[in-house]
């Protein structure tokens, strides 16, 4: 094994389901000034919905990958109306808001964390692998699944920030994160854009959860364990900023993989906080911030 | 008497015997601050079930009688998440909202701690499995050890472990960064260097992790001929195994903690295959008693996973409490303590008592077998099971 080669693989597999989840929160923070303590829930919601949709639909007839996409259709369609609904009766009476999104963010977290325990139990589970075997890159190894995974999670973030750079849609998200009176000024139907801005980030949240579907430990909590590193992603990133979500999180999972690997998981957990207060003394903004 | 009146005077009737049935029968809340979601959620949500269980039992078979009166158990369980500050909500609402006097079920040592910073003060009893010393002691009257910990069974473990693999020399541990798993770890440095095996490194990695990368490359790259897996519960172990394989380590697998093997080869798959656990039991085999068979088969009715011995202990805890509330003939937690470690009385595993003052200045664990299992085939299998020679002692002599 070539340590260097399997440092870049952990840190490169860690890294996707980072970027994923944080883009989602820093797009919501850009567009509305939220900073959505409930985003690991539609994370969770949607990994939830497949373990329990997944043994459901198993059946030697059907080949276990239109299996996996089936439930991560409907999975992530049920979280997206969670996420309409949540706006329509909740997010969308806060927006700019800090104070007041604070509380009912961290009180929809709380509640649907106890509503989960309830309806889906606390037990673990474990789904069975989409894809067998590993593979050995670079001098390192990695299952082949889980390249897989990461290549597509890649890919849907590389999708997302063309369509933030170069679309009209990105555009106006952009120019409503810049300044929204400016923005709505020039004809950008602010609250719609708020809308789809929310609906977009729960859809990375969703997709980042039914990709890790096969790989990961699902549990009723399991999004308040990402939700502390999305945080510190895009704090250390800069609040509100695409690249910055990419930069931070490419940042923890490298500490992550090479601290981890160094020292050990813990001091690893340690060197970020400490690396986000290093960030937050120099640039207060974040690395990429800009207000 | 006209109709109307014969009905008035039988409903008079059934309301008064159900008032004397309530009063015949007051209820004693019972509880339990365990971790019912998250890695270690199996091992909260069954100890529930088998106080439950117990209780159920004992409530059917009329109750318990303590100084003339007739009373029933009642569970009341919270889920501490395995850390100190939800520890700390479920002590407050346990002792404070609940107003309950016995615990008969406690995990983790942080929120276990957590609950006796207000148990002990408030003069509640408690049961726990946590594995730490420190929590018990002659500073802690009111606390007992329902479940073998680290100090009953490492020693053996390790030792029959190497007994299999004569050739292994090295070792690297990984262990939860938290209370239990900075107690574990001191006693398994020590008992495996008194074996003579030399110790590579010792690794902390935090609960709620999702990411066992790291960490696996780091101990594959040590090429130990043993990793020792330590408080990890199976979730987190059966992750961690399974990364192991992918990086071709196949060496020997210890998990002191291991509770069961379905959930450890449903998670790790094949990688988890040969690991040795310390804290499991079959307890559908003809070794185990018709009571522990037919919890278990409850148990994989309920979840899906076999009876395992923590949660077990809060089925005996609540025998334990009624043997001495009875023999104390009091419900004063004080009273009851003081005689607990004088009684023999019947657990899931037959007769037993409270012992271990040699190892903790006080006889406050109990003294049940320690099982050692492994997985083949992702199935558990028990290998061995050791009787406690004080426990042998106790029940020949009978006192």
């Amino acid at each position: 094994m070539d340590i260097f080669g399997q440092l870049f693989l952990n840190s490169l597999q860690i890294s996707a389901a980072y970027i994923l989840f944080s883009l989602g929160l820093t797009l919501i923070f850009g567009v509305m000034k939220v900073v959505n303590f409930a985003h690991g829930e539609f994370f969770g919601l949607v990994l939830l919905l497949i373990a329990i949709i997944v043994p459901w639909l198993n059946s030697p007839a059907l080949p276990l990958a239109l299996t996996y996409a089936a439930a991560g259709a409907v999975s992530i369609l049920a979280t997206m109306a969670c996420g309409w609904f949540l706006y329509h009766f909740a997010f969308k009476k806060f927006q700019r808001d800090m104070v007041g999104s604070f509380v009912l963010s961290v009180g929809l977290s709380l509640l649907m964390q106890g509503l989960f325990l309830e309806f889906f139990g606390g037990v673990p589970v474990k789904l069975p692998d989409l894809i067998e075997g590993n593979l050995h890159i670079l001098g390192g190894a990695i299952t082949t699944q889980r390249l897989v995974l990461t290549l597509i999670a890649l890919c849907v973030a590389v999708v997302m920030c063309w369509l933030i750079a170069a679309t009209k849609l990105g555009k106006a998200l952009r120019a409503v994160s810049e300044d929204h009176e400016a923005a709505m000024l020039q004809g950008i139907p602010y609250r719609r854009i708020a809308l789809y801005g929310f609906l977009i980030a729960t859809f990375l949240a969703a997709i980042a959860g039914a990709l890790l579907a096969p790989v990961t430990v699902i549990s009723a909590n399991v999004g308040s364990d990402f939700l502390i590193k999305g945080f510190i992603a895009i704090v250390i990133g800069g609040l509100g900023s695409i690249p910055g979500s990419i930069i931070g999180s490419i940042l923890i999972a490298v500490i992550e993989s090479v601290g981890g690997y160094y020292f050990d998981p813990s001091l690893a957990t340690l060197g970020m906080f400490v690396i986000t207060m290093l960030v937050l003394l120099v640039r207060p903004k974040g690395i990429m911030g800009n207000g | 008497m006209t109709n109307l009146k014969k009905i008035y005077a039988a409903l008079a009737l059934a309301a008064l015997a159900t008032t004397s049935s309530v009063q015949a029968q007051e209820t004693i809340k019972l509880g339990i601050s365990a971790p019912m979601s998250g890695a270690a959620a199996v091992w909260g949500l069954g100890m529930e079930w088998a106080a439950k269980q117990a209780a159920d039992k004992i409530n059917l078979e009329g109750g318990l009688t303590v100084a003339g009166k007739k009373y029933k158990y009642e569970i009341v369980a919270y889920d501490n998440k395995y850390n100190a500050a939800e520890g700390t909500k479920v002590a407050q609402n346990l002792i404070n909202r609940e107003k309950i006097k016995y615990i008969v079920g406690g995990i983790g040592t942080a929120p276990i701690q957590a609950l006796q910073s207000l148990s002990e003060r408030s003069g509640t009893l408690i049961f726990i499995s946590a594995w730490g010393k420190s929590v018990k002691g002659p500073q802690f009257p009111l606390t007992f050890t329902q479940s073998n910990t680290p100090f009953e069974i490492l020693d053996p473990l390790y030792r029959y472990v190497l007994a299999q693999n004569p050739k292994a020399k090295t070792v690297a541990i990984l262990n939860a960064n938290d209370s239990s798993g900075k107690e574990v770890e001191t006693v398994a440095q020590k008992a495996w260097a008194a074996l003579g095996i030399k110790v590579l490194s010792s690794n902390w990695y935090e609960r709620g992790t999702t990411q066992f990368q790291p960490i696996a490359a780091k101990l594959t790259e040590q090429k130990p001929d043993i990793i020792d897996l330590g408080v990890a519960p199976p979730a987190d172990a059966g992750i961690m195994l399974k990364e192991l394989g992918v990086l071709g380590w196949n060496g020997v697998k210890v998990l002191p903690v291991g509770t069961s093997a379905t959930q450890l080869a449903q998670i790790g798959g094949a990688a988890a295959n040969g690991t040795y656990m310390g804290y499991a039991g079959d307890y559908s085999s003809a070794l185990s008693t018709p009571v522990q068979q037919i919890l278990n088969q409850g148990m994989l009715a309920q979840y899906k996973e076999p009876l395992n011995p923590l949660q077990v202990s809060s089925y005996d805890s609540v025998y334990a409490l009624k043997a001495a509330m009875e023999a104390s003939n009091s419900l004063d937690p004080k009273k009851i303590a003081a005689v607990l470690p004088t009684l023999i009385f019947e657990t899931s595993y037959g007769k037993t008592v409270f012992g271990g003052k040699a190892t903790y200045d006080s006889p406050q664990q109990i003294q049940v077998p320690v099982m050692i299992t492994q997985v083949q085939d992702g199935k558990m299998v028990e290998l061995i099971r050791i009787v406690p020679e004080e426990l042998k002692t106790r029940l020949a002599a009978g006192k």
